[in-house]
């Protein structure tokens, strides 16, 4: 077919594409979804490059998703007038990345750290440690067309709903089929797309509705739920990790501290089943502590405030966007003044 | 730059504005040139070096070979070439993996010696543009071409950004005449190119990354006892990652190469069809095996010193051309066990005395180390689909130490492929299973279909609402599945 071109299937296939793309765009605007970032990789590269910021207006802020919920980013930058830098990452022990900054001679800022026990004391035993040491590689290893291609990416996700990786990507859609698996499968963890949005500076939110639908709240809760009795059933670690993790914290602070940078440490609030987990596995006296006389640091817990010990997480382990701003102003009025003037 | 990047897209849409502008050829030229050099530095600008110091040695070296009558000096400037190339390539790809080994020696022989690893980052694609360029220079050894006029249509042989990091392989004759006199693409090569490029986006992103390479990375990576479901399930998904992605990125390329008017070589020809292993590399990284044909597998006395001496060379050319694929053991033996099959296959074919017919009449240049597709293989019957079937089978063997990164892990996992542990854990969802066994199914029977047949002709031939249709499919799902710049699995090689 010598003088066939493939023109009339390009401009068919064209249109097909607009219409089924734009009627989904359409659609989960329409039900209320919000834009939401890809927190992968290059969002949280491009926050790490800020830590270079002067000392006096930054503040980087380091843990586990609880720092991403619980700080709330507006509140703390207009109070401050400091720019807050989120390095925290969900699932994720953020001694990997106290390490990376103590180890980079460029960094001397001040550094507020979550203290979030069993990622953090585990020694890499809990969550998802691979998470955290892929950003801080891809970081490392960044090409110029990788620093590009998000910059693109980020015009796109500003503009389009459907670009949310996590929850509208062909292949999170096909988990939601929820097809029974074989005794011994690790069930999928389906968290709900209003538990989990995320901004372009990466703070995380959950939406008016998770807040008012108790159903979305219980699916969360039985995430958690699910993931405490796993933690029960596995056997103790050969070794306590606890000594070698204050060792690495105490040496990553002391570096960062000869350099004239600053870490505290702050205990979130945690509810129910959770605290209850979190207390009984890693009782405050053994492990956050000592964490604090061992690295000669302050912390703020927040079982210690009276402003923030009543707080009710919705689903056990993170705050609600208003209890978010006011936990954020306590810790404003609480952290040291080299932190908050 | 990967291919699968928003970037790119910017990129490659400036490219054919400039390309289709009223400039002159050398202007446009010197455009792709510079291009090309951009998509590479994209990566890691300092390795441009590497790629400027290849081409100027390479380009004047080849001339020197070709005009210098001297056998002496010919010889000398063959050595300067392949020296600089291949001495490139050692230390950039094997120098960890020869101090490793050169380490573990002397501390079996009970010598404590314990240096320093150096850091050495693999430059992009240099295994491939180090083949594309000794290729030239030994050709211009063994004069079987013209050496290449004007220094700017080397340089853009070497460096042409859609073949320049993963290939396909090109041989200067296949290239440099299309950069002597004007190239723009006409209406249909446009409309072909970007067919292409949008199905190799659909085989790298929706099948390779979307739905295949987390279940594959799991079976891999796992330490636990799996049972022989959860191990074929993932040996499964690599063969169909490993083809999605590099099928995906030449095709890309060749795609790319098409909407600016360019002609690049097939690089696979539904490699899962394959019956047999001589007719697999005829259709699995085709420029990559008529590479080691010709400049390995022949120079080596090929089949002229009897059977014996073949089979010997027929093995070191697998051993080698698995070595090229990665630093370690491990792709020696993934080498050496086609090496294998290719024994027994050419044994078996000595023995029923099947005619195979040299490699230069084959009609549709599907070359192989072997030579052409004997005539009993190539008909669509019932029997050769059970023996592609069984070849698909023994591929997937092979996969196992490709994807392996030890051969305690390739071991661990090889016995649970054949039920040989106890006590295992299943790994994989039920959803993934589906996936893989719906992905591969369908592979393995448009493979089978479509063996002897190019993807432009069914677009062809199909109803254009059909083809509309099925197009705005590939693109929709690639659109929404979201995996963006993840980088190609042969970037490593």
């Amino acid at each position: 077919m010598p003088n066939r071109t493939l023109a009339k299937p390009a401009i068919l296939a064209l249109f097909i594409v607009i219409t089924i793309i734009g009627a989904w765009e359409i659609h989960l605007r329409n039900q209320g979804d919000q834009i939401s970032y890809d927190d992968g990789g290059p969002l949280w590269s491009n926050n790490r490059a800020m830590v270079y910021e002067p000392a006096d207006k930054s503040t980087v802020f380091l843990g586990s998703s609880r720092m991403k919920y619980d700080l709330d980013i507006a509140t703390w930058e207009k109070i401050t007038r400091k720019h807050a830098i989120q390095l925290a990452a969900e699932g994720t022990s953020p001694l990997p990345v106290l390490e990376d900054l103590a180890g980079d001679p460029k960094f001397k800022g001040k550094v507020v750290m979550d203290v979030m026990e069993p990622l953090l004391f585990s020694g890499g035993a809990v969550g998802i440690p691979e998470r955290i040491e892929g950003f801080i590689k891809y970081y490392h290893n960044q090409t110029p067309a990788q620093l590009a291609s998000f910059q693109v990416n980020h015009l796109l996700e500003s503009q389009l709903v459907f670009l949310d990786k996590d929850f509208l990507s062909l292949s999170a859609k096909m988990d939601e089929w929820m097809i029974p698996d074989r005794p011994g499968i690790m069930p999928n963890m389906l968290f709900p797309l209003d538990f989990s949005l995320t901004m372009f500076d990466r703070q995380m939110f959950m939406t008016p509705r998770f807040v008012a639908d108790t159903n979305l709240q219980k699916q969360v809760q039985n995430i958690w739920a699910t993931m405490l009795a796993g933690a029960q059933k596995a056997p103790p670690p050969k070794e306590d990790p606890l000594p070698g993790v204050l060792e690495r914290i105490k040496k990553a602070v002391d570096l960062i501290r000869s350099r004239g940078g600053e870490v505290v440490f702050i205990r979130p609030p945690s509810s129910g089943p959770f605290r209850d987990g979190e207390n009984h596995g890693f009782p405050r006296a053994i492990f956050y502590d000592r964490l604090l006389s061992y690295t000669q640091c302050k912390g703020y817990h927040y079982m210690d405030d009276p402003v923030t010990n009543h707080f009710i997480c919705l689903e056990w382990s993170h705050l609600k966007p208003v209890d978010a701003v006011i936990y954020t102003k306590e810790l404003t009025s609480i952290l040291p003044e080299s932190y908050t003037h | 730059m990967v291919f699968n990047s928003y970037i790119f897209i910017a990129f490659f849409i400036v490219v054919l504005i400039l390309h289709n502008l009223p400039f002159s050829w050398k202007v446009k030229k010197i455009n792709l040139l510079i291009a090309s050099y951009i998509f590479y530095a994209a990566w890691n600008p300092p390795f441009i070096l590497l790629l400027w110091l290849s081409t100027v040695v390479d380009y004047f070296v080849g001339r020197a070979l070709y005009h210098q009558n001297n056998i002496h000096k010919r010889k000398l400037l063959l050595v300067v070439s392949l020296f600089g190339n291949l001495g490139m390539l050692c230390f950039f790809k094997y120098g960890n993996f020869a101090l490793d080994n050169f380490v573990a020696l002397t501390n079996s022989l009970g010598i404590n010696f314990h240096p320093a690893r150096p850091s050495i980052i693999l430059p992009a694609g240099i295994s491939f543009y180090t083949f594309t360029t000794l290729c030239y220079t030994i050709d211009m050894y063994k004069k079987k071409s013209e050496p290449v006029k004007k220094f700017l249509d080397f340089a853009l042989f070497v460096t042409f950004f859609p073949h320049l990091v993963a290939g396909p392989i090109v041989r200067p004759p296949q290239l440099v005449p299309q950069f002597e006199n004007p190239h723009k693409a006409t209406r249909k090569q446009f409309m072909e190119g970007l067919f292409l490029l949008s199905l190799g986006l659909f085989m790298k992103v929706v099948l390779a990354d979307s739905m295949l390479s987390a279940s594959a990375n799991a079976v891999f990576n796992s330490t636990d006892k799996l049972p022989a479901l959860d191990a074929w399930i993932g040996v499964l998904a690599f063969s169909g990652q490993i083809f999605f992605d590099f099928a995906g990125y030449s095709t890309c390329a060749i795609g790319v190469a098409s909407c600016l008017g360019f002609v690049l070589p097939q690089n696979f020809l539904y490699p899962y069809a394959a019956v047999g292993f001589s007719d697999f590399w005829r259709r699995w990284h085709i420029t990559l095996s008529a590479w080691l044909r010709d400049y390995l597998y022949i120079p080596l006395g090929g089949n002229r010193n009897g059977k014996f001496r073949t089979y010997i060379n027929l093995m070191i050319t697998m051993l080698l051309g698995g070595l090229w694929h990665g630093a370690n053991w491990t792709f020696v033996v993934w080498g050496g066990l086609h090496g294998f099959y290719l024994w027994v296959e050419k044994a078996i074919a000595d023995v029923r005395k099947d005619q195979v017919r040299p490699i230069a009449t084959t009609p549709s240049e599907q070359v192989g180390i072997l030579g052409a597709v004997p005539e009993t293989f190539k008909p669509k019957t019932f029997r050769n689909f059970i023996l592609a079937i069984c070849t698909f089978f023994l591929i997937n063997v092979t996969w196992v130490f490709f994807r392996s990164s030890t051969f305690s892990k390739a071991g661990d996992l090889l016995r649970s492929m054949f039920g040989l542990v106890k006590d295992a854990t299943p790994l994989l969802p039920t959803l993934s299973i589906y996936k893989i066994v719906i992905i591969i199914t369908t592979m393995l029977i448009a493979h089978w279909l479509m063996r002897n047949r190019k993807v432009t002709e069914l677009a062809y031939r199909l109803p254009w609402w059909l083809t509309g249709i099925a197009w705005s499919a590939m693109l929709v799902m690639l659109i929404l599945s979201q995996e963006s710049s993840s980088s190609f699995i042969y970037f490593q090689f």
